[in-house]
């Protein structure tokens, strides 16, 4: 082992950063959850109280709710919307450079300039949308302060951001399937719809799997959309939109930390949804190998 | 991998001068410094001081130290709170939001007092309730007043005087006396001009309301009162326009475009002018201001601090003080439209022309006596915390047609949670 020390140190860089920026943090921040902090004072311990207050705060509850169902109406879409394009991208002769670059420029624009465009374009007063839908004598629609339709839009933006990123990785996987099997189907007198559920999905399954993982991850990281949809500030200090109905539990963790320095309670916050992740991922984890087994 | 041995010593010896940078950069400019006291650095936010003024000051000062001016973008009271626990690389001289001075002044150990590098004795210079809101219960002065942001009414002329109403602004200010006036007014208004509303919501009316009075959500005693008259009456009178029909409810990022259509009248701060203007440069002329309904509140504005690690305290007092003059402070508004909280500025020339945007209004004729009748007022540390659920509250009865009655019970129990949450009892 010690023979190795050269390699050892070439890596070492990494996990000097790692340890600093990432480990350190996290154990820290577990550490804070026990203590109640304005960020500058001295800290005081109080045992478990922060999570007794999470406990019996309605407003964290409804961050999670309003993360489950966001994540829920984003990843749904996404991926079946890639799954689709992924198919038709991958039957396509001429331009695909052109339409996989196209399709992937989203995840790659800044997320706050997608979501000041979307707050323009969703705009209930002076939206695009609204005023499309009010050229065809539809009377406008509250998108930006229904809860609902708040939770709607902010999926949408997701949507629209992360399609193209699970295209790409849909291509991949379909480019790899011998085209055998579409010959063989097409002999059987197989429709495309009837190949792409038979014969794509199947096939496609541990890395739709992936993507699964992948998309519950950031869906429930969800942070920045909201954020920027219903931007704070002096005079308007409630974030999360009207009725809170865009306030994702991040957000809801960013508001008690940074705004209230309330940073033992933003801490409590996120291992509390940490928790959850868990139970989350746990659940992923026994749908995979169900289908494994079977 | 397989790496030469020239490789490896290249990339090793990169490393090592890469990181030996980086620790010299770290302790250069951090508190480990000589302290020389020639070397000051000062941060404000773009806007919280006329940076004419501040360039000025570098070259007036500098003989005697060498001024390193920082604006610093993004959360800047996160950045500060950060650099402040961390100890290292702290600003000399740091400007500090209105908003927030509240919950640093519990930490006011890592400022310097004010008053014993001289503030005392000029003190007066400055509006005693903005100076008040900077000091802590013992005495001390974290905070030396860079701008206030009295309140007034906007409004239209051009829309009244197409409604029969009054436009000039000592007739308006004289029918909208009280909010309730103020409401029947936008009735009337409302009747002659459809389509228009009074306000863009009703969490504005709420900010307005509580800022009118001398008490807010937490008392000195540390109590939480946010249960009580004061705050009732304030909730009643922002609910008003709502069931009256004249609340625009905007909630959203589209105030900029409505201000310019659908708004008649606009409650807001002297720094609020330059948002109306840039939002709506195609109503130029027509806009007046006169002193709000109820009377004047306070919205915003900032301060300048000296943090414990100031290298030089008397020569970074000496230039915020030369910076924060009167006639400087006048300057600022010329600048950056910053309303100075030493009032001898008001009788300036700098802030005494007419606005062309105003249709020609000596605006300062409304703001002036405004700054002056603000009342005293406590602002607890974690008042704007426990405040954030009424607003919740508020945009609930717009956006979902909640009860008030309900939303003012959730609001107050929210509340009481967070203020528990604060060690508020």
């Amino acid at each position: 082992m010690l023979s190795y020390w050269r390699q050892y140190l070439a890596i070492s860089p990494f996990y000097l950063i790692f340890i600093a920026f990432s480990f350190f943090p996290v154990f820290y921040s577990l550490y804070l959850a026990f203590q109640r902090w304005d960020g500058m004072g001295t800290m005081q311990f109080v045992g478990l109280q922060q999570f007794r207050f999470l406990w019996s705060d309605p407003v964290f509850w409804l961050s999670i709710r309003n993360t489950l169902v966001i994540w829920v109406l984003s990843t749904v879409p996404t991926l079946f919307g890639a799954l689709v394009l992924a198919t038709l991208l991958h039957s396509v002769r001429r331009f695909k450079g052109f339409y996989r670059i196209a399709l992937y420029v989203p995840n790659v624009t800044s997320i706050v300039a997608v979501a000041i465009f979307f707050g323009a374009v969703f705009s209930n007063n002076f939206g695009l949308v609204n005023a499309i839908l009010g050229t065809v004598g539809i009377s406008p629609v509250p998108w930006l302060s229904n809860p609902w339709l708040i939770k709607v839009v902010i999926a949408l933006l997701m949507t629209w951001m992360w399609t193209g990123y699970n295209m790409i990785i849909y291509l991949a996987g379909l480019q790899a399937i011998p085209t055998s099997i579409y010959e063989a189907a097409k002999m059987d007198g197989a429709g495309p719809v009837r190949t792409f559920f038979q014969i794509t999905v199947p096939i496609m399954r541990p890395i739709i799997l992936f993507t699964v993982i992948i998309s519950t991850i950031n869906g429930l990281q969800s942070f920045s959309e909201p954020q920027v949809l219903f931007a704070n500030n002096a005079a308007n200090a409630n974030l999360g939109g009207p009725g809170q109905a865009g306030l994702t539990t991040l957000l809801y963790f960013y508001q008690s930390a940074f705004l209230n320095n309330d940073y033992g309670y933003g801490a409590a916050i996120v291992w509390a949804f940490f928790v959850l992740i868990l139970v989350l991922v746990a659940i992923n984890w026994r749908i995979t190998r169900g289908g494994r087994k079977s | 991998m397989d790496l030469s041995r020239r490789g490896f010593l290249q990339a090793a010896a990169l490393t090592a001068a890469a990181s030996g940078l980086t620790v010299a950069c770290g302790s250069g400019s951090g508190s480990s410094g000589t302290k020389n006291g020639k070397n000051l650095t000062l941060w404000y936010w773009g806007g919280a001081l006329s940076d004419k003024v501040v360039a000025e000051a570098r070259t007036h000062f500098s003989s005697e130290a060498k001024l390193t001016v920082s604006s610093i973008g993004g959360d800047f009271k996160q950045k500060l709170t950060t650099t402040l626990a961390a100890g290292t690389s702290v600003p000399d001289i740091t400007g500090i939001k209105g908003e927030d001075m509240a919950s640093f002044l519990p930490n006011a150990g890592r400022f310097l007092d004010l008053n014993d590098l001289g503030f005392k004795k000029i003190s007066s210079q400055y509006l005693d309730w903005k100076t008040k809101l900077a000091q802590t219960t013992d005495g001390k002065q974290v905070g030396f007043p860079i701008d206030i942001g009295p309140t007034a009414l906007f409004y239209r002329a051009d829309l009244f005087a197409k409604a029969g109403l009054p436009t000039d602004p000592d007739k308006v200010a004289a029918q909208a006396k009280t909010w309730e006036d103020y409401f029947a007014l936008g009735t009337e208004l409302k009747k002659k001009v459809p389509g228009t509303y009074l306000v863009n919501n009703i969490s504005s009316v709420f900010t307005m309301t509580v800022g009118q009075g001398t008490q807010r959500f937490i008392d000195k005693n540390n109590h939480f009162i946010g249960d009580q008259d004061h705050i009732r009456t304030a909730w009643t009178t922002a609910v008003r326009p709502y069931t009256l029909g004249l609340d625009a409810r905007i909630n959203d990022n589209t105030w900029n475009a409505a201000i310019g259509k659908s708004l008649t009248t606009e409650l807001g701060a002297a720094w609020h002018a330059l948002d109306i203007e840039q939002a709506a440069p195609g109503t130029k002329g027509k806009w007046r201001v006169c002193a709000m309904p109820g009377g004047p509140a306070n919205q915003g504005g900032s301060y300048l601090a000296l943090p414990k690690q100031c290298r030089n305290p008397e020569e970074a007092f000496k230039i915020i003080s030369w910076i924060l003059s009167p006639a400087n402070d006048a300057r600022g508004f010329t600048d950056a439209a910053i309303f100075p909280a030493a009032p001898a500025a008001y009788a300036m020339p700098a802030m005494t022309g007419p606005d062309a945007f105003f249709g020609g209004q000596k605006i300062i004729e409304v703001f002036g006596p405004a700054a002056k009748a603000i009342p005293d007022s406590y602002e607890a540390p974690a008042d704007a915390a426990v405040m954030a659920p009424y607003m919740t509250e508020l945009t609930n009865i717009e956006a979902k047609g909640k009860k008030p009655d309900d939303a003012w019970k959730d609001a107050v129990s929210q509340a009481k949670q967070i203020a528990r949450r604060q060690g508020v009892n």
